[in-house]
């Protein structure tokens, strides 16, 4: 091979290895390679399949934390880490410039949305649904914060408190 | 002149590598000074600017004085500051003092390597042979010096890589110093000065260009892995070794093709294309960068020895027009690092917060029980707080995994897709930098059209 035609091979080698490593890249997945992206905490997420009481605590403390979020206007994964402890709870307020009033109605509303949604869900009988709402809207700001990391015994009590309710009910319905 | 030449061809050789191989010897420690000095990264990038800069400025004026003064007297004076500031640098407690201590490595480096070039026509007998000699061992040293630099660092301790240069710059000076001391005998060199021709700019700028972008590619590669992946810097030495071995291919591919500016183009496209590869890694693995790594290696070394070749055949005196290209080169270097270091501290704190938030919708979107959840929660948060401005580790806050078996696996699937989300970041963190980088090696392509021809 003449010395032009090995220098022209060798610039049109360079470019078709250049084409063929990016192309292969890109083909598979080099773009999108990134975090995943966090939800809008104000869009409607479905529960999964919520069986045990455990997993309905679950879904109901996420909804609760989107439920905050959304009226906060933060990500539920940025609330999520502020509730997580007092010292991570008094760095968010101070940076967002949010009082104890504010947060605690913003929790509240997580809760009340919470209930909504597991009632929309078919995990929380209807005949709770209402009380409990009234209670969790003046349930002071701890308490809802202990409510949302750990939803399942509050969750236990409303179980309890309907089965006998319910056995009643039934008693007296045709 | 007094001495055999072999051994002094071996030291002249030596004392090119060993001065470019410094360019970036210290990119592997760079990750153990930023934590040992407290600095930023930022900060810690000005021990390989500092050095880049220094010796671009200085290494013209080191040419013409080597040609004033005497190569050989030169060249030994050279190496003793780069020998005594090596001893600085490894007694450097704090970044100033380091940086200090770089930039008069720098110019006993620039002097040594200007001069040696005067040194090695008369030595190994013809101007073309000279400057095929000096440009191999520069691109060697600049090759093998982050693979060397990452062993000392993680074997002996990141003092140890300006330790070891101290014998060695001053066994390089040994033999040199029988030619300064002819010189100061007999004065010859006044008689020999001759008028000095423009550079040729088209080739140094593209040297430049090409250097810009190698450095960046070096840099962030080398942070990529230690940083973001976590590898220990000799892990990091052998995965960047695939580069200069690479570069020996590429030495072998250049021979075939007398053609210097097909060579300096093709090696331009190739660099280029493995920095886009390097932008778009589909995922966090280490045998995902060889490909990449293999193109820029074999383009390395066909851009920078034709643009070398270039950009001295033809010109008189060597020495000066030598000084031309070890200025575009560390030029090159500086602007490569302070292009790209902007860039990827700002995106790596970004990619924290993305990072950060995805990791935490995995913690919640889990299945593990809400108790350990929080427990979890609050042991990330101390990592963040610990290792803030980073992108965190965060294996330490899974230990100790849940007896429960059912538990146990939960936990554990929780941590590798948190990790997942974390490589996803540290890697998405790097690739606009290297995407410029590769735009940089492809501008180059344009003072490569543009030079005149020349087939060496």
């Amino acid at each position: 091979m003449n010395p032009a035609a090995r220098a022209q091979l060798l610039v049109v080698g360079a470019i078709a290895a250049a084409i063929l490593l990016v192309g292969a890249y890109l083909a598979a997945g080099g773009s999108s390679y990134e975090p995943a992206k966090v939800q809008d905490p104000c869009k409607q997420r479905p529960w999964r399949n919520p069986e045990s009481l455990q997993e309905i605590a679950q879904q109901f403390s996420l909804s609760a934390l989107d439920g905050a979020a959304c009226e906060l206007g933060v990500s539920r994964e940025k609330l999520a880490r502020a509730l997580a402890t007092p010292e991570s709870r008094e760095r968010f307020t101070k940076r967002y410039g949010i009082g104890d009033a504010q947060l605690a109605r913003a929790v509240r509303a997580g809760l009340v949305r919470a209930v909504d949604d597991a009632e929309e869900a078919g995990a929380l009988n209807p005949l709770i649904a209402g009380p409990l709402r009234t209670t969790l809207r003046s349930i002071p700001l701890n308490r809802a914060i202990e409510l949302i990391n750990d939803a399942e015994a509050l969750l236990d009590q409303a179980q309890g408190f309907l089965g006998p309710a319910q056995d009643l009910l039934e008693q007296f319905l045709p | 002149m007094n001495g055999t030449p072999r051994p002094r061809v071996a030291a002249l050789a030596l004392a090119v590598g060993l001065v470019l191989a410094d360019s970036s010897i210290v990119v592997l420690a760079l990750p153990e000074i930023y934590r040992e000095l407290d600095t930023s990264v930022a900060g810690v990038t000005w021990v390989l600017v500092s050095f880049n800069l220094v010796m671009a400025l200085a290494a013209v004026p080191a040419a013409h004085l080597a040609r004033r003064v005497g190569p050989g007297r030169t060249a030994a004076v050279g190496l003793a500051v780069f020998a005594g500031a090596g001893l600085a640098c490894a007694a450097a407690d704090q970044l100033g003092t380091l940086v200090a201590a770089r930039c008069v490595q720098a110019i006993g480096g620039a002097a040594a390597v200007t001069a040696v070039l005067e040194l090695l026509p008369a030595t190994v007998g013809s101007e073309r042979r000279a400057a095929g000699l000096w440009a191999v061992a520069g691109a060697t040293g600049a090759a093998l010096g982050p693979a060397i630099g990452g062993l000392l660092t993680e074997l002996v301790s990141w003092q140890a890589i300006f330790l070891v240069q101290v014998p060695i710059a001053l066994a390089a000076a040994a033999p040199i110093l029988a030619v300064a001391r002819h010189e100061a005998a007999t004065g010859v060199l006044s008689a020999e000065l001759r008028r000095t021709g423009r550079p040729h700019v088209s080739a140094n700028l593209a040297l430049a260009m090409v250097s810009a972008s190698i450095a960046a590619a070096l840099f962030l590669l080398v942070l990529l892995l230690i940083e973001g992946w976590r590898l220990s810097p000799i892990g990091a030495a052998i995965v960047v070794s695939a580069m200069p071995l690479s570069a020996l291919l590429g030495e072998r591919i250049g021979r075939q093709v007398p053609s210097a500016r097909a060579r300096a183009a093709a090696g331009a496209i190739l660099v280029s294309g493995g920095l886009g590869g390097l932008a778009l890694l589909p995922k966090a693995t280490v045998a995902l960068t060889m490909p990449p790594q293999i193109m820029v290696g074999i383009g390395l070394a066909l851009v920078l020895s034709a643009l070398t070749e270039t950009a001295l055949a033809g010109r008189a005196p060597q020495a000066i027009h030598g000084g031309w290209t070890i200025s575009a080169r560390h030029a090159g270097v500086v602007i490569g690092l302070l292009a790209v270091t902007p860039i990827f501290t700002h995106d790596i704190a970004e990619q924290r917060k993305d990072a950060i938030d995805a990791g935490t919708a995995v913690i919640l979107d889990s299945r593990v029980p809400p108790l350990t959840k929080i427990d979890l929660a609050r042991k990330i948060e101390s990592r963040l707080e610990e290792e803030r401005g980073k992108v965190p580790t965060i294996g330490s806050a899974f230990e100790p995994l849940p007896e429960d078996p059912e538990e146990h696996d939960q936990v554990v699937q929780l941590r590798e897709e948190l990790q997942d989300q974390l490589d996803r970041a540290a890697t998405h963190a790097f690739s606009p930098s290297f995407a410029i980088a590769a735009l940089i090696g492809l501008l180059a392509l344009l003072p490569i059209g543009l030079a005149r021809r020349v087939e060496l």
